[in-house]
């Protein structure tokens, strides 16, 4: 689905290891892959295959041990706000209503926004991801749902090139899934960005994915896979025969890959 | 907190529950004024804790002290140097508590230096106090303001310490410099921790006050007492206890007031 095929960020050999107990330990192994422009890029691999660390490589947060990681031709030397990152746990202020943490994005920038500006800005992202009506809240009062939504507006709010996103819509009821998947593709659609996406839930891969990263449990990748069916994916799309016979093939294709690292069956479908 | 829960369930059952419930509190007064009362009307502590020391006598004298403009000329001296001190602990104490909590070298290069010093009655600095400053106020000052910065200092750097890596790094991602970590996340993050420090500071400070004040002042509340000693004036006495007792606690559930303002909820 990768109209322009410019390449965004490359991953050339990148090896993380971490010491535990005194032994080097191998969260991931070798990994070399691209991620094109406005392309939507899932990664899926079992518990503690190296996921969110390979996420947090490519935010800046940390670096590889070894190999490279390229961000439009240049190497990634720390976090910047052209990638916005969704983390897994939660990142909100607690001591901040969901439209003042929306809006510290702008109170970061070199050029100071007034008030106003920061404030009609930031309902505009929290009336997007359908929080409007909870902006006076405070994080402690949300619900999991609520959170990943606020989460989702103020990452959005500082107009990130890049979103990683790292389990975003685990432990979410289906239903509030199901919108927060129209809600991510509407909103990569009109906003024009790139999306690296992090989850163990295959129909979530299938239903987002331009392309789907297999990491296996050894941190190293396993397939990368492209991902054929049309687009929309979602609402009345899903109800058509031929489109649901594809999805359930490719979602095969899918497992039947991860199944190869033997051990995994674990890892799969929800 | 378990309290205020308790009385906040029972507003919700209405006024009179809610009254019936506070009165408690009153009622506790009462019994202490009652006992205190008798224990000194049957001179139940030997002869010499006489009526001049009963509750009456302190309240009565009390009124007089107000009238006389006495009260005044001595707690707002004690209030003032408490205040004084209290903000220039504030000041230093607070950049130090978040130093220290934020970078891990700081802390451990003041760990023990700190926990050392808090452990020293500041009274024990009395004679450097007077060498240095002479007898008088800014002793009193220098060292309520001694007293009152480990607290501050501990308390915070507590507080900078414990901010979740998750937020500094989600500020990060979103552009923010050193500076912007600081002043968004770490601070703010630390507010109730610091909150909590000026409350102990508060109280000890309240504490210290009056033997401070028996060092060569000629004014205060503490000066007040060993003046009315002399005097044998001891139904004033008793009602400077039970002014700097009401102090105390006034001032204190100020800070409680201020610490429910600014506490949240992860
Ligand atoms: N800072 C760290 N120090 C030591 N080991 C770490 C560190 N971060 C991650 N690891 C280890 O690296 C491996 C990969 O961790 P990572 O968090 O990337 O897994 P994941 O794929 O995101 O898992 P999950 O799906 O459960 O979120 C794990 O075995 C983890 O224990
Ligand atoms: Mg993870």
């Amino acid at each position: 689905m990768t109209t322009e095929s410019t390449v965004l960020i490359s991953l050339r050999q990148v090896t993380k290891t971490y010491r535990k107990n005194g032994r080097e330990f191998h969260a991931l192994r070798d990994c070399s892959f691209d991620v094109m422009k406005n392309e939507f890029l899932v990664i899926v691999g079992p518990t503690g295959c190296g996921k969110s660390t390979l996420l947090n490589l490519m935010a800046g947060l940390d670096f590889p041990t070894s190999g490279t990681i390229l961000l439009e031709g240049e190497p990634v030397t720390g976090p910047g706000a052209d990638r916005g990152v969704i983390f897994q746990e939660y990142a909100l202020l607690p001591w901040r209503s969901v439209l003042k943490n929306v809006e510290l994005g702008f109170e970061f920038r070199k050029n100071p926004v007034s008030r106003s500006e920061r404030e009609a800005e930031a309902m505009k992202y929290l009336d997007m991801v359908g929080l409007g009506y909870a902006v006076k809240k405070h994080p402690g009062e949300l619900s999991g749902g609520m959170k990943r939504r606020a989460s989702l507006a103020m990452i959005l709010a500082i107009k990130p090139v890049i979103l990683l996103m790292d389990g975003a819509f685990n432990a979410l009821d289906s239903k509030t899934k199901m919108t927060m998947h129209q809600e991510i593709t509407r909103i990569w659609e009109t906003e024009k960005n790139t999306v690296v996406f992090v989850t163990s839930d295959l129909d979530e891969a299938v239903k987002l994915a331009d392309r789907i990263v297999v990491l296996n449990r050894e941190g190293s990748i396993e397939a990368v896979l492209q991902n054929e069916l049309p687009r929309p994916r979602l609402g009345s799309a899903a109800r058509d025969l031929d489109f649901h016979h594809r999805f359930i093939e490719f979602r095969e294709t899918v497992m039947n890959v991860i199944k190869k690292d033997a051990g995994l069956r674990t890892c799969a479908i929800s | 907190m378990a309290k205020q829960n308790d009385t906040r369930q029972k507003n919700s059952t209405g006024l009179m529950a809610l009254v019936a419930d506070r009165s408690f509190y009153v009622l506790g007064v009462i019994l202490f004024m009652i006992v205190w009362q008798i224990a000194a009307s049957l001179k139940l502590f030997g002869a010499d804790f006489s009526e001049a020391f009963s509750p009456l006598a302190a309240i009565l004298a009390l009124i007089e002290m107000i009238k006389n403009g006495e009260l005044l000329h001595h707690a707002l001296p004690s209030l003032r140097r408490v205040l004084v001190s209290l903000s220039l602990a504030v000041v230093v104490a607070l950049p130090i508590g978040v130093l220290v909590g934020y970078f891990r070298r700081i802390e451990q290069l003041t760990y023990v230096v700190f926990q050392f010093m808090r452990m020293i009655s500041p009274l024990a600095w009395m004679p450097i106090a007077i060498i240095i400053f002479g007898v008088g106020d800014v002793s009193v000052v220098f060292l309520l303001w001694l007293v009152a910065i480990w607290p501050l200092i501990l308390n915070t750097s507590h507080g900078a310490g414990r901010v979740s890596p998750l937020w500094v790094n989600m500020a990060k991602t979103m552009g923010a410099l050193d500076m912007g970590i600081l002043r968004k996340v770490i601070i703010p993050a630390a507010v109730p921790d610091m909150l909590t420090g000026l409350r102990l500071a508060v109280g000890v400070s309240w504490i210290i006050l009056v033997p401070a004040e028996m060092l060569g002042v000629s004014d205060g509340l503490g000066y007040f007492i060993l003046d009315t000693r002399d005097r044998f004036r001891y139904d004033q006495l008793m009602a400077t206890i039970m002014v700097i007792g009401m102090i105390g606690y006034l001032l204190d559930s100020a800070n409680r007031w201020l610490i429910s303002k600014f506490s949240w909820k992860i």
